[in-house]
């Protein structure tokens, strides 16, 4: 079925490009000569969801297979999706307007906790039973991945399997598995056991949890032979090895990143204690300089954009930055394309850098200590000083920057309301710093921003036992924030973090599959978009939490004990959980653990015999 | 010394919801995967030497955008025509090319359109009957309509700005051809004109679809195509 939306409904939503496809570099295919459908699901708006690179890579990977045909699909916004509902339109895919049920895998990635209704709604609308329990044999798979994936709990109810770590290989075993089964003509559980112990693959029917009188688990299970007790962490072991899209699709309509997204590495080498990413991506990987800028020349041929940005946890720590710079402006600079160097940590090389690359004016540049005294940085292991920040400020006031943006996080474990205080005298000696430096019509010239992110425990971090504040606590601190930095200066520009946005966060980042409750009933309630700020409703979330008998409390601010069963141990990340539980003891005592470039510390990660590890002294 | 061309392209209903912004951004890219030789503006952010046409109104299929481009040194038109069509997006076709002569901007020199509607009517209506509406809208010496503008609704009359228009039964459906005023200033939207014939003569029509079919450039007392040589500024052999 085709389906046909006529000019009138498209003339009265915002950006109707949004829904209509055919962009440069669409892969057409016709979906009668293929044996799998795959629709690839981004629970966001269009441009929020083209701007994602891991779309971009797996819609590469699955198309490359001559039988299948890997479509996408985005959340209509609101008006779109009210308009839909009224007229009875499923939601479709843009390649060749195909409602969601007809595909035989509907994939989801999960960026963000706040995205979680918008996967609910999109099921709903393609005419897919929210629920896996009432999938029947005509429904497609559906499955999920992404970071949030390391902690699938609380999506268990909904998904049908899970896909945890990096897809690109996995992805296709899946697909693999689908011909098989469609052939043998076997039941729909009979998909589910011949993938469920495919390393990476998670089918959370095929467990069991089950809690103790107080809530917290007793254990989870598998509820069958053919699933394993747990489940390893899928990686890449070679990036080189695998493809990386070079004819990207160019949106018509402005996305959020709409340019070419080189990739460098996976992982980081740092080890910040409160950072997710820090440790589901290791070990750190690098793509070689040669392959990087084969893609780059390759891609801008094909898609005619005219930025390259180069896309890392830490672009400062790829071993090859200045040979890929060198390399990368010779092709950018004789094509008129600009280079983007986001992350980059601000020394005399990188200002350098910057200021080779950057013909255009020189605006913003950022600055993360995340803590503003030494001894909380210490305690997330961030491995700067005070000294460090003035430094990197005072280089690039001299190399004519005119904006200073610093990110700092209120609430990580053992904050006082001293440390709260040092941020605001951090930024106050940036301030002076940049008075000193620049003369007098410059430096009123200058914007200086500080960003006070709310922390959000994580699954597989070091902080994953720690409580956050409480949104009183985190309210408190944030006034006190802004006294602070009024007294001193009226040059900062103080941005925070929504409370009950970061409160929710934290619920469903460590949250059990008791969760699934709530998820369905704050989406039946109306949520949907609860990242977007005007259509967050988070009393419909409480209720839907008081409903089900269950307290945000004991998921957000509750300390747990390190032997408590978390909902994600039966997830192996390939990081041990000893190497997390010695982090935290460190942390309490403020003590630094070296990067993976100095030497290894035996995180576990090692054991996939790829990237860093091998290499490093241990 | 650079070059300048100037092209026509259509676009099909696959790509009518492309904004103008867009497109120009569309054009830059296509221009850099076509490889041609682009001339840049010189500054900080290097810009293509690109211009367009009226900028069309979304939800518009058309066999008559117009845009002029610098290049750094010569192209043959048929050679920039079959190079770009390699590389624009499936929905898109360069129609023409050929050599600009004149640094006016092209805008400028537009002042009519010709447009097709296709249309339904609410009630049966016979033909000579939607003739007569028609008529009705020839004859009247003013047709007031609502229009949105920078300063929110006002009202406009468009009868000056509508040059001729004929309709047809086509497969049980309307076909309008109009003629209308288009440019910089006095632009009449074919929506805009089915608006107030509609509220004119007190019919609900509902629009299947809409085509810009040429643009005219106004040249001595005469409606040119803009690639007309008169109106690139190319002499007359
Ligand atoms: S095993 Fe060692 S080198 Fe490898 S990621 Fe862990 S700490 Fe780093």
């Amino acid at each position: 079925m085709k389906i046909e939306l006529d000019d009138a409904m498209l003339l009265s939503v915002e950006k109707p490009a949004r829904y209509t496809g055919n962009e440069l570099n669409m892969v057409r295919k016709d979906p009668e000569a293929v044996q799998v459908r795959y629709a690839f699901c981004f629970p966001d708006t269009y441009e929020v969801g083209m701007s994602h690179l891991g779309m971009k890579i797996l819609y590469h990977v699955l198309n490359l297979r001559e039988d299948t045909y890997c479509e996408r699909v985005f959340a209509p916004w609101t008006d779109m999706a009210e308009k839909m509902r009224a007229e009875n339109i499923p939601l479709f895919s843009l390649e060749t307007c195909t409602p969601l049920r007809e595909f035989d895998l509907v994939g989801f990635t999960l960026q963000y906790e706040m995205s979680y209704t918008n996967i609910l709604d999109m099921l709903d609308m393609g005419g897919i039973p929210v629920l896996s329990s009432e999938r029947g044999d005509s429904d497609p798979f559906v499955m999920a991945g992404g970071p949030c994936a390391v902690n699938p709990e609380p999506l268990a109810d909904f998904i049908d399997l899970f896909v945890i770590g990096e897809g690109e290989e996995v992805i296709g075993e899946l697909v693999d598995a689908h011909v098989a089964w469609k052939k043998s003509g076997a039941s729909r559980e009979a998909y589910l056991e011949s993938v469920c112990a495919i390393e990476g693959v998670y089918v959370p029917s095929f467990y069991a949890p089950s809690h103790q009188e107080d809530g917290t688990l007793l254990s989870i299970v598998p509820n069958r032979a053919c699933a394993p007790a747990s489940i390893r962490r899928r990686i890449v072991k070679d990036l080189d090895a695998v493809p990386f899209p070079e004819n990207i699709i160019v949106p018509f309509t402005q996305t959020v990143h709409d340019r070419i997204m080189l990739e460098l590495f996976r992982g980081c080498i740092r080890g910040c204690r409160f950072c997710q990413a820090g440790i589901i991506y290791r070990p750190v990987r690098e793509r070689s300089v040669k392959n990087l800028t084969g893609i780059a020349t390759r891609s801008i041929c094909q898609t005619g954009y005219e930025e390259v940005s180069l896309m890392s946890l830490s672009t400062s720590d790829y071993s090859g930055l200045s040979e890929l710079t060198d390399a990368l402006l010779k092709v950018t600079d004789d094509q008129k394309v600009s280079l983007a160097l986001p992350s980059l940590r601000v020394d005399n090389f990188s200002l350098n850098l910057m200021e080779r690359v950057s013909k255009v004016r020189k605006s913003g540049l950022t600055f993360a200590p995340e803590a503003g005294s030494q001894r909380l940085r210490d305690v997330i292991n961030k491995g700067v000083t005070d000294e460090d920040l003035i430094q990197s400020v005072c280089l690039a006031v001299a190399g004519g920057w005119s904006s200073v943006k610093l990110y700092f996080m209120l609430g990580l474990p053992t904050e006082t309301m001293e440390d709260v205080e040092a941020i605001a005298n951090l930024a106050f000696r940036v301030v002076d710093t940049c008075r000193g430096m620049a003369d007098g019509s410059v430096f009123r010239g200058m914007k200086i921003s500080l960003s006070a992110a709310t922390f959000v425990p994580k699954p597989f971090t070091p902080f994953q036992w720690e409580p956050q504040d409480t949104m009183a606590q985190m309210q408190q601190k944030q006034q006190f924030l802004r006294e602070k930095l009024r007294q001193i200066s009226r040059r900062v520009e103080l941005s925070w973090h929504d409370n009950e946005t970061s409160f929710l966060e934290a619920v469903l980042a460590r949250g059990d599959r008791r969760l699934g409750k709530v998820i369905l009933d704050a989406w039946r309630g109306g949520c949907r978009f609860d990242s977007w700020r005007e259509h967050f409703r988070y009393s419909v979330w409480m209720k839907a939490m008081a409903d089900n008998g269950l307290d945000p409390a004991f998921y957000a601010n509750r300390r747990r004990p390190v032997e408590e069963v978390l909902p994600w141990d039966h997830i192996d990340m390939g990081v041990t959980r000893a190497f997390l539980t010695s982090e935290l003891e460190k942390a309490t005592q403020a003590e630094l653990t070296r990067n993976c470039a100095n030497g290894c510390m035996g995180c576990g990660a090692a054991s996939y015999g790829a990237g860093i590890c091998p290499k490093t002294p241990r | 010394m650079s070059f300048g061309i100037r092209f026509r392209f259509s676009r099909d209903a696959t790509l009518k919801y492309i904004a103008h912004l867009d497109m120009l951004r569309l054009f830059e890219r296509t221009l850099r995967r076509s490889g041609l030789p682009v001339a840049h503006s010189q500054g900080f952010n290097p810009r293509m030497k690109l211009v367009f046409g009226l900028p069309m109104a979304m939800g518009l299929t058309s066999g008559s955008e117009y845009a002029d481009v610098e290049l750094e040194r010569e192209v043959a038109p048929d050679l920039f025509l079959q190079t770009m069509n390699r590389s624009l997006p499936q929905g898109m076709k360069i129609l023409a090319a050929v050599p600009v002569a004149t640094n006016e901007n092209i805008m400028l020199r537009i002042g009519a359109a010709r447009y097709w509607v296709l249309f339904r009517s609410e009630r049966q209506i016979s033909a000579d009957e939607m003739q007569d509406l028609l008529q009705r809208l020839i004859d009247a010496e003013s047709v007031p309509v609502m229009k949105k503008g920078k300063k929110g609704l006002h009202e406009v009359n468009v009868r000056p700005l509508v040059f001729s228009a004929a309709v047809a039964k086509v497969d049980g459906e309307w076909l309008l051809e109009a003629f209308l005023s288009a440019g910089a200033n006095d632009n009449l939207r074919p929506d805009l004109f089915m608006e107030a014939w509609q509220h004119l003569v007190s019919r609900t029509f509902q629009i299947r679809a809409m085509h810009r079919e040429e643009l005219y450039a106004s040249m001595d007392n005469e409606w040119v195509e803009p690639t007309d040589p008169r109106a690139c500024g190319v002499p007359v052999s």
